[in-house]
């Protein structure tokens, strides 16, 4: 009996007569603390902050890779010196613009998948789609009224008719991203789950 | 006076016994009943990950709401008409 207990209590790797069973362990509820960490998550403006923060940063290197490959018109006639700061210029000004434009658009984008998702109580790709117009009618509105507002009376059909092809526009780009992303991160939900190897979408 | 109820017999032990051994069944077929509805309405056969997201959270957090809601109200309506209508 004592060399039988001493056996489980050490958990030992080596073969006794019998096949050594691993000990069951008692099943283990998520305290308090796990659910409050895991709560964190489900905040819309936890979530849409750090989204925010994450396109902010993507925006800033993306802006400062791209500034750097701008060479100004009149290359010939600088100096070595003046060529170096008129470069680190561009790269500081296209990198925090983009940095500017890219942590909005996460933002919105977080924001309005996260309300969608919280009012439908699904987990689907509805709710990327919407969040997806909503972002891109929000990015382009500002730029459709710069471009409109000097013209004449009729800028008011006008402005709506650009405002709902802009927003045609990016959902049909984002339908297409979130088609992608589904497939490639979550699998399709497909009639023939049972046949490997034949995905096709669910129109 | 005070003397006849505070002492309880051992029918009455045996019967207060037994109405909350009852109670605890009828509590713990609640919260299985609950569970198992509120997981087979909610939550997908196909997982695709193990942490709950948003949407099924607010799933379920409407569907416990809703679920007791309706067992308190049934349970009012069955106790208030003493005769079955």
């Amino acid at each position: 009996m004592s060399a039988d207990s001493g056996a489980e209590s050490t958990n030992g790797s080596s073969n006794s007569n019998e096949p050594q069973k691993p000990p069951i362990e008692p099943l283990r509820l998520p305290t308090i603390e796990e659910i409050r960490g895991q709560d964190i998550w489900n905040n819309c403006a936890v979530r849409s902050v750090v989204s925010g923060v994450m396109g902010g940063g993507l925006g800033l290197f993306m802006g400062l890779f791209l500034g750097a490959l701008d060479n100004p018109i009149m290359q010939h006639e600088m100096t070595g010196r003046e060529l170096f700061v008129y470069t680190a210029k561009q790269m500081g000004r296209r990198s925090w613009s983009s940095c500017k434009t890219f942590a909005v658009m996460g933002l919105i984008f977080s924001t309005a998948e996260c309300v969608v998702e919280k009012a439908r109580a699904k987990h689907d790709t509805t709710n990327t789609v919407v969040a997806g117009c909503v972002t891109g009618g929000a990015l382009s509105a500002k730029a459709v009224y710069h471009v409109l507002r000097p013209a004449t009376k009729g800028w008011h059909g006008s402005l709506a008719l650009l405002e709902a092809s802009s927003i045609f526009g990016s959902c049909h780009d984002l339908w297409t991203i979130s088609v992608y992303h589904r497939k490639n991160h979550h699998g399709l939900q497909t009639e023939n789950t049972y046949r490997e190897g034949k995905m096709h979408h669910a129109l | 006076m005070a003397g006849n109820n505070n002492i309880p017999s051992q029918v009455d032990k045996e019967q207060i016994f037994g109405m909350a051994e009852k109670e605890m069944e009828y509590r713990v077929e609640l919260f299985n009943k609950l569970t198992h509805t509120c997981f087979n309405k909610c939550v997908e056969k196909r997982y695709k990950e193990s942490e709950l997201n948003m949407g099924e959270n607010s799933c379920i957090d409407r569907c416990v709401s809703k679920y007791w809601q309706v067992t308190n109200l049934v349970g009012q309506l069955l106790g208030s008409n003493r005769p079955p209508v």
